[in-house]
């Protein structure tokens, strides 16, 4: 990513849709999302409404079949490898076999693998920024585990700092509570918040449990059958009929 | 037991090492990266292709690597996106080249059937010549320089193919490289282990060691050592008992994997 281009959204979907392979209908449909560098937002929407498709689509995991996606101003479909060396993915309930032959250690350093490039090995500050990354998520005492070995909740901070150890531009965030217990939710969540001060990180969030949302998103996408049916500040959101009629909650 | 000359014994120690080294060094990337049945399938692929060579009078090895580079070509792209019924196709594409080879087997000149023809199923400790171990040293010297290049990149991709995606890496000219190492360590390897079984040589070492460590360095500095004992005791027991070389490697290193589950840490408590 040598040459910045002069960019007004840090991410920019234009009419997109996504379709899984051998599906017909698009998960997600025309999605128009624009996001400025530094925003915290929070995707919300009832299972199955398309938003961990929305962060894979993002960041180019998942190929979008209309429309346009540019991040850092430039294509994803072009440039997907080059723009994921600068964003952050923590995967949703992502799950190891006992028996992977990793240690904890290994996989938080490999979050800087692609950054790093072909034919360099890990530098000292790679380890360094590794380091930071374990600090902030306070696992230090796991480094040494088979990651195999760890509580979901253990594998879900690892992911995290995984994603943080790249020192990312973009941060996507797909349902990073969800196995954490109280304390730990809350502490990782200032922890994000605390980095999207001080980096001005652009922040997405997949978020199921509304009052967990932290105080610093200021916007919310709600997402229902594919479709982004509100996009604007918290309080308006979550006072909108669509929540109601999203969850299909009556009265 | 055979008296064999110093020469020929020397030979095969040397390809029996060397194939340990190459094989168990692609097992241990091809079993992490669950691409076990389409080895599986490569290796009866270069069965297939080197029996017809045999009766075609075309170079075996050429040929070998040709049907499973082909195989790969042709099943990667299937494996690789998870298609539904990937596992039906492999299952297939194993039983059809394996019938192909034994078809093309029964057109063999009669006098070869008896030798180099046995040697492709079975494997034969008289099968490896001077260019057998030239080739194998070339293979096994840039399978290592490849994976020291590109260990970051292969570490990666054995963890998860989507992460190391998600990380910024390019994955799919790895997952190529791979299938492409694969197909010629197969196919090289096949006149001294025979194409059923080669994939034995594959799969067993790296899984023996796996039962002992967390750690994928070890598992990678080990793997290698593990093929050679295994390739060495198998070339040993055909020596001793004439046995196949194939079966005697698969006997032994199963029997060496079951000893390994049964004392493996990870299955103790306290
Ligand atoms: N691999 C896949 N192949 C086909 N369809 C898929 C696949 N993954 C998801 N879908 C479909 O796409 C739609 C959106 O799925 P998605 O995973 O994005 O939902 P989500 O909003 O993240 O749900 P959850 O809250 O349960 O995580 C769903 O209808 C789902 O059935
Ligand atoms: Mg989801």
């Amino acid at each position: 990513m040598s040459n910045h281009l002069k960019y007004n959204y840090i991410i920019e979907l234009s009419n997109v849709d996504t379709i899984y392979e051998g599906e017909k209908i698009p998960a997600i449909r025309d999605v128009n999302l624009k996001i400025k560098k530094g925003e915290f937002l929070c995707v919300i929407g009832p299972n199955g409404a398309g938003k961990t498709t929305l962060l894979e689509t993002i960041n180019g995991l998942l190929k979008h079949t209309r429309g346009k996606v540019n991040i850092f101003g430039k294509e994803i479909r072009k440039f997907g490898s080059s723009i994921r060396k600068e964003v952050g993915y923590v995967p949703q309930g992502f799950s190891v076999s006992s028996l992977m032959p990793f240690l904890v250690k290994d996989v938080i350093l490999m979050g800087r693998f692609g950054k790093i490039g072909l034919f360099k090995s890990a530098s000292d500050e790679d380890y360094l920024k590794a380091k930071e990354a374990v600090k902030l998520v306070e696992i230090d005492g796991l480094l040494k585990k088979p990651i195999g070995k760890l509580s979901g909740g253990q594998l879900q901070k690892v992911m995290v700092a995984r994603a943080l150890a790249k020192d990312p531009k973009i941060l996507l965030l797909d349902e990073p509570f969800s196995s954490l217990d109280f304390k730990a939710s809350a502490e990782i969540s200032e922890r994000i918040s605390f980095l999207h001060e001080k980096k001005n990180l652009t922040t997405l969030m997949v978020i199921h449990n509304i009052p967990s949302i932290p105080k610093r998103c200021k916007r919310i996408v709600l997402i229902n059958e594919g479709m982004v049916i509100q996009d604007g500040p918290v309080n308006e959101v979550l006072n909108s009929g669509s929540l109601k009629f999203a969850y299909k909650v009556r009265k | 037991m055979i008296i064999l000359p110093y020469q020929i014994i020397l030979t095969v120690v040397i390809g029996a090492c060397l194939a340990g080294i190459a094989c168990s060094l692609i097992g241990t990337f091809i079993v992490r990266m669950k691409l076990s049945s389409l080895g599986f399938c490569m290796s009866h692929a270069a069965f297939a292709g080197s029996a017809l060579g045999l009766v075609l009078h075309i170079n075996p090895l050429s040929m070998a690597i040709l049907f499973s580079i082909a195989v790969a070509l042709f099943l990667g792209p299937l494996v690789e996106k998870a298609k539904l019924h990937a596992d039906v196709i492999l299952g297939i594409m194993f039983s059809l080249m394996l019938s192909l080879g034994l078809i093309f087997l029964n057109f063999a000149p009669e006098t070869a059937m008896s030798s180099t023809a046995m040697g492709i199923l079975w494997g034969s400790i008289l099968g490896m010549n001077t260019s057998d171990i030239i080739n194998l040293t070339i293979l096994t010297s840039l399978i290592i320089v490849l994976m020291i290049l590109f260990s970051k990149e292969f570490k990666a991709i054995m963890f998860s193919r989507k992460m190391a995606e998600a990380s910024g890496i390019n994955t799919r000219p790895f997952y190529y490289l791979l299938l492409f190492l694969t197909g010629i360590t197969v196919s090289l390897s096949l006149k001294l282990v025979g194409g059923l079984l080669v994939f034995a040589l594959i799969v067993n070492p790296t899984s023996i060691v796996c039962q002992f460590s967390y750690n994928i360095k070890k598992i990678i500095l080990f793997s290698p050592l593990c093929g050679i004992v295994c390739c060495l005791m198998g070339i040993l027991l055909s020596f001793l008992f004439d046995f196949p070389v194939g079966s005697s490697i698969a006997i032994f290193s199963s029997i060496f994997f079951g000893i390994a589950v049964i004392f493996s840490p990870k299955r103790k408590r306290g």
